[in-house]
């Protein structure tokens, strides 16, 4: 191991001795290095600060260990483990600096290496999400425009009808269409509320049967039908709300416009529930009933039946005394 | 000091761009006794009739013809006839802020028949009988200008 010894006794620090392996490692004669400040090892891109280390530990008589950019006599660098410390007498005074050095270039350039390479992949990194989050920018961006389309559409489509049922005449047809409305309402409902949610893959049923029930209930005008509310969250996947919409406007129009006909008033009852695997809604009325058999024949019922299928779930209809009660019952959307 | 309350039927400016949109909404305002007196799809058209009426009430839509924007609609009536009430009606209610410019109240698009019907009646008594009564329908999104002025 290269090795030298100085004496602070003598003006200004410098070695004393030095061994063959310390030559080898610098490249200078020994009658080059004995009577020589170590500092003549430092060259133009040496860390002052390690410098300004090494010269504290030696004023403050204490040992150090560092890593430090030296010149061979050639003009080539090397990277030097120094580990330099004072040698004392018996009396404590010291008497000399010992310092071993060690060519750890391999090391140092493998670390600088590793970190410039760090550094290249953070920046990479850094440009890649940068990229992404761009990209996902422009997605939310055009969604949001899709939807705006899809809403503009849906209002434009509304509007029309709405023209077309005021130059209709025959009762019959004018009710068909006035349905017609009703269901695309209830889609209407539903891409109000999916673009209110935050999130876009889940979609709260709960939240769609009351807004449906309060909407078909203002829309006919009804002031003697109340609504009661027991309602929670049920979450399904944002697929099954525009079918769930259909089928609730479907469900709950029938008990408004049978349960409760004839100028007949009484209590629309809304229940929502999940029970984290399957979901829950019933609407019950206390109005005529339908007798055993539920309303079947019309529109309303293939499409109660297609969608319910649609959807996965199953819709049971119980007549009660007064009234009846639709429940539907279906997947939810399942949580992580 | 005595002020003086519009009295029914109310004055109603509509600010659409989509004709038929237009067309189907001044129909249900008449339907609730109401006169249009103007419909303007742009804030070109509406600054054409500044001068020449004096809506109660302004249904405002926020992306209008030639790229002109709602809000820009929204300073003006508000400089034109200041006792008017705005009504923002949009498929983009996330766009209006809180304080909604002056604005009274959002309803979202797509609207329903009693969604406009119900929201009429809520702003006609808010009009011409502040407050008005009950609870606001559920398709009219009230601001802060609302709850502070009524």
């Amino acid at each position: 191991m290269p090795m030298v010894v100085t004496n602070p006794d003598l003006e200004d620090n410098p070695i004393v001795f030095c061994n063959e392996a310390f030559q080898r490692l610098c490249g200078y004669e020994r009658s080059e290095i004995i009577g020589r400040n170590c500092r003549f090892l430092q060259g133009p891109e040496t860390d002052q600060n390690s410098v300004r280390r090494i010269r504290a530990a030696i004023e403050g008589g204490r040992d150090i260990e560092l890593d430090i950019l030296n010149y061979r006599k050639d003009g080539s660098t090397f990277w030097n483990a120094l580990y330099l410390s004072p040698v004392r007498n018996a009396a404590g005074d010291i008497k000399f600096f010992f310092a071993s050095q060690l060519d750890v270039t391999a090391r140092i350039e493998a670390q600088i290496l590793i970190a410039r390479q760090k550094e290249e992949i953070e920046r990479e990194v850094e440009a890649r999400t940068a990229a992404l989050r761009a990209a996902l920018d422009t997605k939310t961006l055009l969604l949001h425009e899709v939807d705006h389309r899809v809403k503009n559409n849906l209002t434009l489509i509304g509007s029309i009808l709405r023209l077309q049922a005021r130059r209709i005449t025959d009762p019959v047809i004018a009710s068909q269409l006035s349905s017609m409305l009703e269901r695309l309402d209830a889609l209407s409902a539903v891409h109000r509320q999916l673009y209110e949610s935050s999130d876009l893959a889940v979609f709260d049923a709960g939240a769609l049967a009351e807004t449906l029930a309060s909407g078909i209930v203002g829309t006919c005008g009804r002031n003697d039908i109340a609504i009661v509310r027991d309602v929670s969250s049920v979450p399904v996947p944002s697929s099954t709300a525009a079918p769930l919409g259909l089928i609730l406007n479907e469900v709950i129009t029938n008990a408004v416009k049978h349960g409760f006909a004839n100028g007949r008033g009484g209590t629309l009852k809304v229940n929502a529930k999940s029970d984290g695997s399957s979901g829950m809604i019933a609407i019950t009325d206390d109005g005529a009933g339908f007798g055993t058999e539920p309303p079947s024949g019309g529109l309303g019922s293939v499409l109660i039946e297609r969608l319910v299928r649609q959807i996965g779930g199953r819709a049971s209809w119980e007549s009660g005394h007064p009234g009846s009660r639709v429940t539907i019952v279906f997947p939810v959307h399942e949580s992580d | 000091m005595r002020v003086t309350r519009p009295t029914p039927p109310l004055d109603v400016l509509i600010v659409e761009d989509e004709a038929l949109i237009a067309l189907d909404l001044s129909l249900l305002v008449e339907d609730q006794g109401h006169r249009v007196v103007a419909e303007a799809d742009s804030l070109d058209a509406v600054t054409q009739v500044v001068g020449t009426i004096a809506p109660n009430l302004v249904f405002l839509d926020l992306h209008l013809a030639k790229g002109q924007s709602g809000f820009d609609v929204c300073r003006l009536v508000q400089a034109a006839w200041k006792d008017s009430t705005i009504v923002f009606l949009t498929a983009n209610p996330d766009l209006v802020p809180a304080h909604c410019c002056g604005a009274h109240g959002v309803i979202s698009k797509p609207f329903t028949r009693s969604g406009i019907s119900e929201a009429l009646r809520y702003l006609e008594q808010g009009i011409c009988r502040p407050p008005p009564h009950g609870d606001a329908p559920e398709c009219l999104a009230k601001t802060d200008n609302f709850k502070n002025q009524w």
